[in-house]
């Protein structure tokens, strides 16, 4: 599965999120909790949760599984303060 | 006694004035209905207007959620106008931070977007109906943005939650004290404004305010009345200043989105620009780009109607004769040319009218070549922003002026000496009035307004705000216009104006000469292939073959598309790369079907003889140059001609001797260092030493601009520097009879990215060519190769594309230090009366200027706005060229030609097409078929006349005879561009 979750996140979920100038790469999936490193402009959004509920929800359509997302932002460091 | 500071924490009269103002800002709307019979089905845009169906249509509720990243969704409903809102002006009411086109009853009643939440409806309901319907397309494709309304920001994101819908009315007589207040507060805000002014105003408007009971708003009318009476009749306080105020929205055709979404992102901005003039009458906007206009014709053939007739009109005034904005550094004289060639031909078959200005307010700065260009292409003013609001160093002297291009040529050129977007505000207005450098020579200033970058425009509130300015005698005399009127007013005939000769460098957004290598190189490549594409068809013609005329017509365009100045600079979105490189793929093989025709004849294009040792693609040859097996020779091939190849088979490489790292050849004696640089290289032929100090040296520098990060190199780019480490030391590799190959492999630290240089000497030229194969996988890093001569000279001169451009390389005033990196074409050369040394590269543009010559910028690696940029594989050469003389004399620039524009395997025959001198930049079919084009530049800063092998008649760049003659000679003067066209029968006799 986790072959699957990271080709699901990688071809499927990715391509979305680049369209609007962010970016997100897989790390882990393990025991349910999908571990997911953002950077663009996903690293500064202020709702990025919603965009976690949007890719649980996508998860959970296409693949049946309930799945936790455990975000990492990463800032350019021009954003970090 | 210890000094305490005082703190005040209870509330100020302006905070209170404040405060006031917020409430009635959201109280605007009297009455709403909410609209509850509504569907909403999501999609994916995959096309131009073509989507994939992610759902069906489900209901849409209040509080729901909607839009999903890279998301377009389609809402539509039905709803009725209650019977107590009807009998006056009735608004359909949204807030959200996407961008919608909204039909109603069918018809397109207006925009939705960050910037306006309403749309009036009575106009769109039909005859004593009061039910209605709703279609809307919404896409959720904003920038994330520094310059847009402030009001949005909080609603950002790729998922939103729905606001509702409403059936509004709106409060009219708080409605205009909201304006009153917007317009009187910004300048009580402002410095720009006089003190005691500001202090007038806070002291009445607190007076005003206090006349409406905050729990009914009654009362909202008295204070209108007030404001009449005691400010707006005010004469105390005056201003000096004259602004020409011009409705414009930037929209950039790629950027934080991809082309395919430009077309609903122009739909949109048209139709709210329409609208307005609905309600305005007296409303002029000014759009560019004659692509944006082909985009409505071809996808909204409804509005497109429309906008004819508000052309006709001159209400919507169609500005900027250039087919995109594209960049103005990086294209060649001909990208630039055809840009105005396509954008004015569109322009007078479909309207019938040839606009006189580039508008270009975003472009990072403006070739010198440019000048001669427009002139030639019908254009004679010139208008773009930068470089009076964003130079980092040196205030740009001149807003309004006469720009003296590298041939002499003037056009009349406006640099605003504020932003393209403004929401045009007093404190904007006035700010734009104080940093008018030419307010005794240029006339009115030009002040754009309207929100841009992704299209949007002009608002209702910024016309409301402009039917105020004349009542405020604190604020500059202001006059809408359109953007011709301006230009001819201010700028036609003004002997006044002051001349700036020279290029219109932009002191910053240095990096976009290199981020993104590989678009700059496919960019060089095919502007080549497209030459000869075209020249080779001119000549196939003549063998009774059809001239692919619209094949030919449709590649030029879709090229100088991805000139766009977000596209080629590289500052932009990773899809947007993904598909400009996809784009450069189609084209590189449509042309590559079109020229090559297979067998062992090869062609040369160019109209000079090639005697350099060039590269020959062949499958069993013996060598590997970018990835292609092939073999070197010296071709030996007149102008114009063809010749059968074939590899001599020479695999002596006796001619060559080497030490370790000491080599010697027919021309140099070498020592190189193991890392690939060039420690000592010995001319024989001129008995002098080349280097001093590093010399094809790498540098791995620090990259790190900040929030502009595809965008600038800052002039600190060599504070901090990491040593690449020596994997492998250069060492003999290949020889030949004609060429020796020694190869180098590097890695960056941490072993991050392999870095292979392979150097190659030839028997028979002075060139020393170097590759590099690279798999770069860094962040924030730029590799830079130098090269410090040992010549004594202070400037270096760089090609344009249409001549040369000379560039101090000393650094004695701030306009020397602030060029500390430059655009450049095929080549740079730093030289003695005596010789010096040239770089001759293949698609490399941003060229670092040295106190002992140059560093050519090889490679980049930002993250903003696209994370992956110039992540992956590259492949790239330059030459190495030391010479006698200076570079007109050594003929640098034909042998960059020779370099850039590789042998056509193809058959043709040539008639001779002798134009002396001149470099034959194009030839080409003329649009209207008639003629055969041709493109002559003179490229040496040279005069002198010419004969011309087929008579034929002058022609300006829009290919409209000029002269009424048929010339058999020429006269060209340094740098002129000319265009000959010759009758098509006279050219297939001949």
């Amino acid at each position: 599965m986790v072959h699957f979750m990271k080709e699901y996140i990688c071809n499927k979920i990715a391509p979305r999120i680049r369209g609007d100038g962010g970016w997100v790469e897989f790390v882990s999936y393990e025991d349910g909790q999908l571990e997911l490193v953002f950077r663009g402009e996903c690293s500064k959004c202020i709702i990025l949760d919603r965009c976690l509920d949007w890719i649980c929800q996508e998860v959970k359509r296409d693949l049946d599984e309930d799945i936790t997302i455990k975000p990492l932002r990463v800032k350019p460091f021009f954003w970090d303060n | 006694m210890a000094f305490v500071e005082v703190v005040r924490r209870s509330m100020r009269p302006e905070e209170w004035t404040d405060l006031r103002y917020a409430w009635i800002k959201r109280s605007l709307v009297s009455r709403q209905h909410e609209i509850t019979d509504l569907e909403i089905r999501d999609a994916v845009q995959t096309g131009e207007n073509e989507y994939e169906y992610l759902s069906d249509y489900r209901s849409l509720r209040k509080g729901e959620m909607y839009f999903t990243p890279d998301g377009t969704v389609f809402i539509r409903g039905t709803a009725t106008i209650p019977e107590d809102f009807r009998g006056g002006p009735v608004w359909f009411t949204l807030h959200t931070a996407a961008e919608m086109m909204v039909k109603i009853n069918g018809r397109y009643a207006g925009g939705i977007d960050p910037n306006r939440d309403r749309i009036r409806l009575d106009p769109w309901l039909e005859e004593g109906k009061w039910t209605f319907t709703i279609e809307i397309e919404g896409y959720n494709r904003s920038k994330p943005d520094d310059e847009r309304n402030p009001d949005s920001m909080h609603l950002r994101g790729c998922r939103q939650i729905f606001d509702g819908a409403y059936v509004a009315l709106i409060n009219e007589d708080l409605q205009d004290l909201y304006y009153d207040l917007t317009l009187l507060l910004d300048i009580a805000k402002s410095s720009h404004f006089d003190e005691d002014y500001r202090q007038f105003l806070n002291r009445e408007l607190d007076q005003a305010l206090n006349r409406i009971d905050f729990d009914t708003f009654e009362g909202a009318g008295e204070a209108v009345q007030y404001i009449e009476e005691h400010i707006y009749q005010n004469q105390d306080f005056h201003s000096s200043g004259n602004v020409a105020l011009v409705g414009h929205s930037h929209l950039d055709i790629a950027y934080y989105w991809r082309r395919i979404h430009v077309v609903q992102k122009n739909a949109r901005t048209i139709l709210i620009q329409m609208r307005l003039m609905d309600q305005s009458p007296e409303f002029r906007y000014a759009h560019t780009q004659p692509y944006t206009y082909e985009l409505l014709e071809k996808y909204y053939p409804e509005l497109f109607a429309e906008l004819r007739e508000k052309i006709k009109k001159g209400q919507f005034e169609p500005v900027g004769a250039m087919y995109v904005e594209p960049d103005c550094n990086i294209p060649c004289a001909e990208s630039l040319i055809r840009q105005c060639l396509y954008g004015q031909h569109y322009y007078r078959k479909t309207f019938g009218i040839t606009v006189d200005n580039a508008w270009l307010p975003d472009v990072f700065g403006n070739s010198w070549i440019l000048p001669q260009i427009l002139k030639k292409s019908g254009v004679d003013y010139f208008v773009s922003n930068k470089m009076s609001t964003w130079n980092d160093t040196n205030r740009f002297p001149h807003n309004n002026f006469l720009w003296k291009g590298i041939d002499g040529s003037q056009v009349y050129a406006c640099v605003p000496p504020t932003h393209f977007i403004t929401w045009n505000m007093p404190s904007q207005i006035q700010e734009n009035w104080d940093a008018y450098q030419d307010k005794e020579t240029g006339g009115q200033t030009l002040s754009m307004f309207g929100y841009g970058d992704g299209g949007s425009g002009v608002t209702e509130e910024m016309l409301e705000l402009m039917k105020r300015f004349d009542k405020l005698s604190i604020m500059p005399r202001t006059e809408h216009m359109r953007a011709d009127e301006f230009l001819h007013r201010n700028l036609k005939d003004n002997r006044q104006l002051e001349t700036w000769d020279g290029e219109l460098y932009l002191e910053m957004h240095r990096g976009t000469f290199t981020t993104k290598s590989d678009l700059k190189a496919a960019n060089r490549r095919l502007e080549f292939k497209l030459r000869n594409a075209e020249l080779l068809w001119t000549l196939r013609m003549r063998e009774g073959r059809e001239y692919p005329k619209e094949e030919l017509r449709d590649c030029c365009k879709k090229f100088l598309l991805n000139q766009f100045h977000d596209i080629l600079p590289g500052s932009h979105i990773n899809p947007v790369y993904q598909d400009a490189m996809q784009d450069y793929g189609e084209l590189e093989s449509r042309l590559d079907a079109l020229l090559d025709e297979g067998g062992e004849r090869f062609f040369n294009t160019l109209n000079q003889r090639r005697g350099e040792t060039a590269f020959i693609p062949w499958a069993e040859g013996p060598v590997t140059r970018k990835g292609v097996r092939g073999y070197y020779t010296n071709p030996e091939m007149d102008a114009l001609s063809g010749k059968t190849l074939c590899w001599d088979g020479d695999t002596d490489p006796s001619w060559l001797h080497m030490e370790g790292l000491r080599v010697e050849t027919p021309v140099y004696r070498i020592r190189f260092g193991a890392d690939g640089s060039i420690e000592s290289l010995f001319d024989k032929r001129m008995d002098r030493e080349w280097t001093d100090g590093n010399f094809n040296k790498l540098h791995l520098y620090q990259d790190t601009p900040g929030m502009y990060d595809a965008w600038d190199i800052l002039p600190n780019y060599k504070d901090v520097e990491y040593a690449f480490a020596v994997e492998e030391g250069l060492h003999f590799t290949y020889g030949d009879g004609q060429v020796a190959e020694f190869t180098a492999r590097l890695r960056t630290p941490k072993e991050k990215s392999a870095w292979q240089m392979i150097i190659r000497l030839f028997r028979d030229s002075p060139a020393i060519e170097v590759e590099h194969i690279v798999d770069w996988d860094e962040k924030h890093r730029m590799v830079k190769a130098e090269f410090a001569c040992n010549v004594l000279s202070r400037e270096l001169v760089c090609d344009t594309s249409a001549g040369y451009i000379k560039r101090e390389n000393h650094r004695n005033t701030s306009w020397q230090k602030a060029r500390f990196e430059v655009c450049h074409h095929k080549w740079c050369d730093f030289a003695e009366k005596s010789g010096g040394i040239a770089i001759i590269n293949e698609g490399k543009y941003g060229l670092g200027v040295e106190e002992k010559g140059m560093s050519l910028s090889l490679i980049r690696s930002n993250i903003r706005p696209d994370i992956m940029s110039d992540i992956g594989h590259h492949d790239f050469c330059y030459v190495i060229l030391p010479h006698r003389g200076d570079a007109v004399e050594a003929g640098i620039n034909r042998k960059a030609y020779s370099y850039n524009v590789p042998l056509v395997r193809t058959a043709v025959e040539s008639p001779d097409l002798d134009f002396g001198p001149l470099y034959l930049q194009a030839a080409k079919l003329s649009e209207n078929g008639k003629y055969v084009v041709f493109r002559l530049s003179e490229q040496d800063g040279q005069r002198g006349t010419v004969k011309l092998p087929l008579k034929g008649y002058l022609m300006n760049m829009l290919e409209d005879v000029e002269g009424e003659e048929a010339m058999e000679r020429i006269s060209y003067k340094p740098f002129e561009i000319l265009t000959v066209g010759v009758p098509v029968e006279g050219y297939l006799r001949r």
